[in-house]
């Protein structure tokens, strides 16, 4: 062999050598390119082990801000399920793509399997669908829900982004019951007052233009009279009513004496029933009540007189003081005509009547049981009712014994 | 289901549309029957006449879906779940309309019975639940139709029969207050009118639930007892 021949088969050695090492770390490489995620990139030598370290920094960095991102989208997710809204992201042709808890609720959505669906498809209100395609959402809408029973929801679609909007959706329901009851008291108030006043002006202007001999002005003076009794009674309530509202602090515990103040409601009663009712008492147990008089009184007597007005002629009305080691209740149970259940979340309302034609010609002036409500919350009392149609109706309620006083020795019989 | 398979044809956006309109439909069916009942509770005049007034709304949506179907299969010819959608998109629209038709009935029977200020005592409670019986199977109805869902479709058909023993229940109510006191009668008429305007509506939706399973399994249950129909969902 010459030397010649010897360097040519070293150098093609080394050659083939070096095509085998490049091949073999190409393959490496090669197969971890195929799932770069999955592994850490091929370790070498030389400079393949350079660009290999590189790739390594690289990738180590790259999976370090991909789960930084990951964890900014589930913290964000966290944060709009969070949210007391509905939210749900739509597409630029109103299609689902996400949707939060609250929207689940409110429209039933499911953002897994409605995803792509059209929002309208599962968002069908009417008033919707007309804001849908009106397409003027600088205003929110306001919808009665058809999914959730007397639920009033405010809907708005904000765009974002290019082609993109949020549905966000909020459960107004107790804000629209407000301002509804709101707009009714003061219209039901001045409706109230305005009544007997058209009657006053009304004689007031005959007697002052027509010459009256004495008697028929005393006729009419006389007509007058229950009508302006009738406007000091409301305005008297209301004052009752908003006193009790804006006196929120405790009420001072004096004693107030049940035995008496009962019978003296009891007495009340049978004068407006002028003796066709029978109006029962019975009284157990031997404790006073601590509390202010005067509002246990207005209490006591407005159930009783209701119980009274309401109930047709040889009508029962049982009233009913029973005290012990675990408090007091009080009830007041009628014959009458009863209450439909659809009225008994309202009967507290000021000014709301099961049947406006019936209560004020009794002579109520709609606010007494609205005064009973306020007067019990500030006694720590809650009021119930319960009734039957046609049947009769029971009001209750029941004093915690932190509120009994037990009875002086010479008022126990 | 056929929407997520192939978004981007023109056939697909215009079966999306049609679908979408159809439940907008049954929306606005919703709110009818649920105002309708509202009215003959309240006696709202306001609300009775809006009842009345939007029944035209109905029937304009019936027109044009019809149109809409009349077109697609026109120009598409669709056939197989395609053609089954539109088949039954057809006889469910003509169901909502009906529906439509009974909440407007009973808009008008509530306008008489306040008129005749009819006694409190004989709007009926039962009514209202199963007039809230009939809407929520609606709603059932269209949520399955929009999600081509087979189980709540079939929970459907089986509510209805808690509709029909309800109108049965009224009827018998009724029959005490009429033999009790004969100047009941005409009002207790009037509100078996509204009774069995609300279990038609349960029929309706009943129905709109058969045809979400005919577009779904190809299979017609339209009088079929509900074991059968069970029976037969369970098979696959």
């Amino acid at each position: 062999m010459t030397p010649l021949e010897l360097i040519l088969g070293l150098v093609a050695a080394a050659l083939g050598w070096l095509a085998w090492r490049d091949w073999r770390e190409f393959r490496k490489l090669q197969r971890w390119a195929a799932q770069p995620r999955l592994t850490d990139p091929p370790e070498a030598d030389g400079e393949w082990g350079e660009v290999f370290n590189d790739l390594h920094r690289h990738r180590r960095a790259t999976l370090h801000r991909r789960r930084q991102l990951a964890q900014l989208i589930v913290r964000s997710r966290r944060g709009a399920e969070a949210l007391p809204y509905g939210v749900a992201v739509l597409d630029g042709k109103y299609r689902l793509n996400w949707c939060n808890e609250a929207a689940h609720a409110h429209f039933g959505l499911d953002p897994e399997r409605d995803r792509g669906q059209a929002i309208g498809n599962f968002v069908r209100e009417p008033e919707f669908v007309e804001y849908l395609t009106a397409g003027d959402f600088s205003q929110p809408v306001r919808l009665e829900s058809t999914r959730m029973r007397r639920q009033t929801l405010s809907l708005q679609i904000v765009s974002f982004g290019q082609e993109e909007h949020l549905l966000l959706s909020q459960d107004v329901t107790g804000a629209a019951r407000m301002e509804e009851m709101r707009r009714d008291f003061v219209s039901n108030v001045s409706h109230e007052l305005r009544t007997p006043l058209t009657v006053l002006s009304g004689f007031l202007e005959t007697i002052h233009d027509l010459k009256l001999d004495a008697t028929r002005v005393r006729d009419y003076t006389g007509l007058m009279v229950p009508q302006a009794e009738r406007m000091t009674r409301l305005i008297e309530d209301l004052l009752t009513l908003s006193s009790l509202e804006h006196a929120p602090a405790p009420p001072p515990a004096d004693r107030i004496a049940i035995r008496p103040l009962l019978e003296r409601v009891r007495q009340e009663a049978v004068a407006l029933s002028k003796n066709r009712h029978r109006v029962l008492l019975a009284v157990e147990g031997a404790h006073d009540l601590a509390g202010v008089e005067g509002e246990i009184a207005s209490v006591f007597l407005n159930l009783v007189t209701n119980a009274v007005r309401y109930t047709p002629e040889n009508g029962e009305v049982h009233i009913r003081w029973r005290s012990g080691e675990d408090g007091a209740e009080f009830s007041v149970e009628d014959t009458g005509i009863g209450i439909d259940p659809e009225h008994l979340p309202r009967l507290t309302e000021r000014f709301y009547r099961v049947d406006r034609s019936r209560s004020r010609e009794t002579g109520g002036t709609g606010l007494g049981l609205s005064i009973v409500k306020h007067a019990l919350a500030r006694h720590n009392a809650v009021l119930e009712v319960d009734s039957v149609p046609g049947k009769g109706s029971r009001f209750s309620t029941r004093f915690s014994a932190t509120r009994l006083l037990a009875m002086p020795r010479e008022a126990k019989v | 289901m056929g929407a997520t398979e192939h978004i981007s044809t023109a056939f697909e956006a215009d079966l999306d549309t049609t679908r979408t309109r159809v439940l907008q439909m049954g929306g606005l069916v919703e709110a009818q029957i649920l105002a309708a009942i509202n009215a003959y509770v309240t006696g709202d005049a306001e609300l009775i006449r809006q009842v009345i007034e939007n029944d035209a709304r109905v029937n304009g949506y019936e027109v044009a879906i019809d149109g809409a179907c009349n077109q697609i299969v026109v120009r598409r010819q669709p056939a197989a779940s395609d053609l089954r959608l539109i088949m039954a998109i057809s006889k469910i629209v003509t169901d909502l309309e009906r529906m439509g038709d009974e909440a407007k009935k009973i808009a008008k029977m509530a306008k008489q019975l306040h008129d005749q200020s009819t006694p409190t005592a004989q709007r009926f409670p039962a009514i209202r639940h199963a007039a809230e019986t009939a809407v929520k199977m609606l709603r059932q109805a269209l949520d399955a139709f929009a999600r081509l869902d087979v189980a709540v479709a079939a929970e459907v058909l089986k509510e209805d029969s808690e509709i029909d023993a309800e109108f049965k229940s009224v009827l018998r109510e009724l029959i005490t207050y009429m033999m009790e006191d004969p100047r009941t009668i005409t009002p207790a008429l009037g509100t078996v009118w509204v009774a069995k305007a609300v279990e038609r509506i349960g029929d309706h939706a009943k129905n709109v639930a058969e045809q979400v399973i005919y577009i779904v399994r190809g299979t017609d249950v339209r009088h079929t007892s509900f074991e059968d129909i069970e029976r037969e969902l369970s098979k696959e």
